[in-house]
């Protein structure tokens, strides 16, 4: 059963069409994903589905209701943690929580139970008296996740929930998500703009730029969509680098050629390293010099680069660079 | 009907909690009424005598001053309900707010209601150390003075409310707070009788809801006044309940663009 579909959602500010005629179906129980760079739209369509903003165009569904028909029964069944803070820093946590729950119309006595379970599961036992103005980011994050699970919604929206936070933060919101999926079979629906927490945490991912969904599938369905594997080639501009490309397009091996910018080409493969060497003997004939050959496993990064031509996360870093962050970040142990 | 009233209810409980919170301003907010009192009061009494002639030869300025002051902190209390529905959008609890599955009207409600409370216990305290400075009221009234504190904290808390969720910015709150609370409070005759206005003012302090909450603190406190009680109170209540249900109109309508 799908539990969120949207049909045709577009939302236009004055000239800003930031969501822009977007399709799509979530499935009951599954994670999914909107990911996207900054300013793609991801917000606004978050605020469409839970009825505080008014779709342009198009409309939704939310667990059976039409977001624009019946709001009311839409909010009924979701729970959402916005990508900024809506506690009230003035109360403690633990009224922060209670105000939540009785407005959920959850009794007393249970709610009491409830918010010291939670406490216990966001890691936050002691705190709950403490004003909220004296939590740090991730423990005001942890305390919004509580209390968006105070009353078991049917669908949990998370607008980017690990914005921000230091990668121990990070890793204990990961486990949360994935314990409440498992545990409840809530269906979740969240955004990143972070391409590993895509990849670890959800069964589809729908990726989004300048408010339209460019591709969406399970992330390998995405990446089968570039390939196998990615060859990067830094390479010299200079007017010779036509007949090369032209050469290399023609090569068997290579399924899909994109020049990126600075003379970065990419290269989609079923096999890199036979392909390498085929690609540097053509340099070589054709005297184009190449200062820097790297090749990936595709991640969703790659996909969307694929796709848009463009970084997703800092535009301004070269791509280069960003592979090679990667590479650090892989041999100081990381998971591939 | 029960969900409504426990939505009420937590709202009305959070205004009270994030009150009890901010101590400083709770002090403050006592203190200066206080020292309009002192400073104006004890000031003006002798001009005033002489200049009021036969309309209030009976009283003395500071017992005729003190429903006003009383009437001006819960003026100022409730209007600065505004400034909060500004925070609560600037800090995010607005959006709790609004996707949660209950009554607008409710939520609103609640929250006029619980600002309403705390600035009508402002106006008790201040009322009650004003007694002290002037023995000669007659604190039999204080019921009436009560039910009108009320209704003019839920006038001022509603249309706090409206103005609060029209403006994007403290300053804007500001601004319009600047123009219209002077107006407001000085032609309300807390601080002078509305019948030595001018014709102009006169006209404009009868469309003002505060007018009439004052003149019934002073018919109640004083025994003297303009209209009678019973005129007075069904204007405030005529007030309240237009301002009520303007802000809930309001409200019911507030997105977050
Ligand atoms: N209230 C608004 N008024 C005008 N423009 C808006 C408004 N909200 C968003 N926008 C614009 O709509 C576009 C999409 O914004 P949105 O916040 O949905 O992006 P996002 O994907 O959530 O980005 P981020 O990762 O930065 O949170 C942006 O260009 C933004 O400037
Ligand atoms: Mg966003």
């Amino acid at each position: 059963m799908d539990v969120i579909e949207s049909e045709g959602l577009t939302k236009r500010f004055g000239d800003v069409l930031a969501v822009d005629n977007v399709t799509f179906r979530v499935r009951e129980g599954e994670i999914f994903g909107f990911l996207g760079p900054n300013g793609a739209g991801k917000t606004t369509t978050i605020n469409m589905l839970i009825t505080l903003m008014r779709p342009t165009e198009g409309s939704a569904r939310v667990a059976g209701y039409d977001i624009i028909k019946e709001p009311d029964k839409v909010r009924k069944k979701i729970g959402v943690v916005f990508q900024d803070p809506t506690l009230d820093r003035r109360l403690t946590g633990w009224e922060n929580l209670y105000i939540h729950g009785r407005l959920y119309g959850i009794s007393s006595r249970e709610l009491k139970l409830r918010i010291k379970e939670l406490f216990e599961f966001v890691e936050l036992k002691g705190w709950e008296n403490k004003i909220v103005q004296y939590y740090s980011g991730g423990m005001m994050r942890r305390l919004e996740i509580a209390r968006a699970l105070l009353y078991n919604p049917e669908i949990l929206f998370l607008d980017e929930p690990t914005l921000g936070l230091d990668p121990q933060s990070r890793a204990k919101v990961w486990d949360y998500i994935r314990e409440i999926k498992s545990e409840e079979g809530m269906t979740i629906f969240l955004t990143t703009h972070y391409m590993e927490e895509a990849e670890k945490l959800c069964d589809r991912v729908a990726i989004i730029d300048y408010g339209r969904i460019i591709a969406l599938g399970t992330v390998e369905e995405l990446k089968s969509k570039v390939g196998n594997e990615i060859i990067y080639l830094n390479t010299t501009l200079d007017g010779q680098e036509k007949i090369f490309i032209e050469r290399l397009r023609s090569l068997d091996s290579i399924r899909d050629l994109k020049v990126l910018k600075d003379g970065i080409i990419s290269l989609s493969v079923n096999n890199a390293p036979e392909t390498i060497p085929k690609v540097l003997q053509e340099a070589q004939r054709l005297e184009v010099e190449i200062r820097e050959v790297r090749y990936l496993r595709p991640s969703l990064e790659d996909v969307f680069l694929q796709l848009t031509g463009k970084g997703l996360r800092d535009e301004e870093a070269t791509f280069f660079d960003h592979v090679r962050m990667r590479r650090i970040r892989m041999r100081r142990g990381g998971r591939r | 009907m029960k969900r409504f009233i426990r939505t009420v209810h937590i709202m009305w409980y959070r205004q009270i909690k994030r009150f009890l919170r901010a101590k400083s301003r709770v002090i403050g907010s006592i203190v200066q009424p206080i020292f309009w009192l002192i400073f104006f009061g004890l000031g003006f009494s002798g001009t005033f005598r002489t200049m009021s002639g036969g309309m209030n030869r009976n009283i003395d300025y500071l017992p005729f001053l003190v429903p006003g002051v009383v009437m001006m902190s819960v003026f100022f209390g409730s209007f600065m309900s505004g400034i909060s529905v500004i925070w609560d959008r600037e800090f995010g609890f607005l959006k709790e707010v609004l996707v949660a599955p209950v009554s607008r009207d409710a939520t609103i409600l609640g929250r006029a209601l619980g600002d309403s409370t705390t600035s009508v216990i402002r106006g008790i305290l201040i009322l009650s150390l004003a007694s002290a400075l002037a023995p000669s009221i007659n604190l039999a009234g204080i019921p009436v003075v009560l039910v009108s504190m009320i209704l003019v904290a839920l006038s001022f808390t509603s249309f706090g409310i409206i103005i609060g969720s029209k403006m994007r910015s403290m300053e804007g709150f500001q601004l319009i707070n600047t123009f219209l609370s002077m107006p407001i409070l000085f032609l309300s005759g807390a601080f002078y009788p509305v019948q030595t206005m001018p014709t102009w003012m006169r006209a404009i302090a009868m469309i003002n809801p505060l007018t009439y909450g004052v003149d019934a603190a002073r018919i109640a406190l004083t025994g003297t006044g303009v209209n009678s009680l019973i005129a007075d109170i069904i204007m405030l209540l005529v007030t309240s309940s237009i301002f009520v249900s303007i802000s809930a109109w309001v409200f019911r309508r507030t997105t977050i663009e």
